[in-house]
């Protein structure tokens, strides 16, 4: 079986590790200015709903900054055989909380930088992801234009905390920059604290049980806002990727998207499709957390109702508490060569010369069944 | 064979405006378009709500970017239930002309408008 975790968390032991790649002022600002916490803590907004042990798995702890990488290693890509793991950074992810958009820019630029420079060296199952900061969508277009052309780099990476949904023209410059140098726009469970608007509808949950089982709202709100706002016809080559929102909303709300769209579509006329084309066409999801209902075939509907067979990718979300093992992973027969594998590959275009391996590994695969 | 329907005098059904008559078993609206005279079955290809009941209206062309191109003004019935559009001269819906309400032919006898069932 050929595995690409499209959910990999490179952490740091402290956001010191930065210092080096914060230019100018933003490294005074680091040294000396404000902190959300003692020194290594890193600058950002923090969501209000605290996980009660923590939101790592108990069993990785690691001590120092080269540990993050030996304890992924020996107790994540190696024994879950990972052939492409694709790095999402950690509190990188945060800097959309922030409401300097030229700070936010420049925390994200460092992270990117160092996990170039530091990262990516140590191991050629890593790939990257550009983390931008969306408050200020044209400094975000300037990194996304920066980077765009390592081959190394598979994806633009935000929050799904954010101020406004997606769709909105506010934040196109973005995508445009995504189009110009091919990679997928894609949106992680996070930065759900500072600027970013309350991610719950109707006002916050007292307790992180709740919240955790409300975390998927944004992303609802973010597919429906790219469909509607017509992010896909205005930019026909987009991709996105939605990682760590959950699945199984995916198709009643394309369904009800869809029964309303006859009625209303004067209202939005720049759509030429019904709404869940775009959504099977452009998007793609990742399966941590899958759901787990006591009868199987339950998710295998609503997994068929989204296409999943091409929609759906594998994702760890190593090292974090609510990590699925991939032997509890149970897909419909001839999925799994897909899922685990090849729609990554094909979603992200920088991996598309590993596919001939993957092919050949889901082929070596059925020889042995 | 179609039958003929005697539904009013021309002058009693004017410019934009319908009649919905009840011929046999079926509910039918009669519509004045711009001078012309079409008949569509009241029932919406869609779930079979009252379909000529609903406002005669314009809609929106499909655009390429933010903005509305406002055309076909008072040449659609929307669906009175849930506001699908269908062209009144060919029961057409608008967004999908593989869609189609039932119509039937209209001819202009003796200042009569009679629907041919």
């Amino acid at each position: 079986m050929y595995i690409v975790d499209c959910d990999c968390h490179n952490d740091w032991h402290s956001a010191d590790v930065l210092l080096p790649y914060l230019e100018g002022w933003w490294r005074e600002c680091y040294l000396r200015g404000e902190h959300t916490g003692p020194r290594g803590a890193f600058p950002h907004g923090h969501r209000a709903w605290f996980h009660p042990e923590d939101f790592r798995r108990a069993d990785i702890k690691p001590t120092c900054e080269e540990e993050e990488y030996t304890l992924m290693r020996d107790k994540h890509l190696n024994p879950n055989n990972i052939d492409v793991a694709i790095l999402t950074g950690e509190e990188a992810l945060e800097t959309s909380t922030l409401a300097n958009p030229h700070y936010a820019m420049a925390l994200a630029k460092a992270n990117n930088d160092w996990m170039v420079n530091e990262w990516l060296p140590k191991d050629e199952r890593f790939y990257g992801s550009i983390i931008v900061a969306p408050q200020d969508p044209e400094l975000a277009a300037q990194e996304i234009r920066r980077l765009g052309d390592h081959p190394r780099l598979v994806q633009v990476l935000v929050s799904h905390g954010s101020t406004m949904p997606y769709g909105d023209p506010f934040y196109h410059p973005i995508y445009r920059a995504c189009e110009e140098v091919g990679l997928p726009f894609s949106i992680h469970l996070g930065g759900n604290g500072g600027i970013n608007t309350m991610p719950f509808a109707n006002g916050s949950p007292r307790y992180f049980t709740e919240a955790h089982a409300l975390f998927s709202q944004p992303a609802q709100t973010h597919l429906v806002s790219m469909i509607v706002n017509g992010v896909f016809e205005k930019f026909p080559t987009l991709k996105m990727v939605v990682i760590e929102c959950g699945v199984s909303w995916v198709p009643p709300l394309l369904w009800r998207l869809d029964a309303e769209w006859r009625a209303l579509r004067k209202e939005v006329p720049w759509l030429k499709h019904l709404p869940s084309e775009y959504c099977f066409e452009h998007v793609r999801f990742t399966t941590q957390p899958l759901e787990q209902p006591s009868k199987i075939e339950h998710l295998w509907a609503v997994l068929e109702a989204m296409q999943a067979k091409d929609t759906l990718m594998f994702a760890s979300d190593y090292p974090h508490w609510d990590q699925d093992e991939i032997s509890a992973i149970r897909l419909p027969e001839g999925w799994t060569p897909n899922v685990f594998g090849l729609n990554a590959l094909k979603v992200y275009k920088r991996l598309s010369h590993l596919i001939p391996a993957a092919e050949a590994a889901a082929t070596a695969n059925v020889g042995a069944v | 064979m179609a039958k003929k329907h005697v539904i009013c005098k021309t002058d009693e059904l004017p410019l934009g405006e319908r009649k919905i008559v009840t011929i046999g078993s079926r509910s039918i609206g009669v519509f004045n378009l711009k001078g012309e005279y079409f008949a569509m079955l009241n029932i919406c290809p869609h779930q079979g709500a009252p379909l000529c009941e609903g406002p005669i209206c314009g809609t929106n062309l499909t655009v390429d970017e933010y903005r509305y191109e406002y055309a076909h003004e008072d040449e659609l019935v929307r669906c009175s239930r849930h506001g699908w559009e269908f062209n009144i001269r060919d029961g057409t819906a608008f967004e999908d002309p593989k869609i189609k309400a039932k119509t039937y032919p209209v001819s202009v006898e003796d200042g009569q408008v009679v629907v041919h069932v």
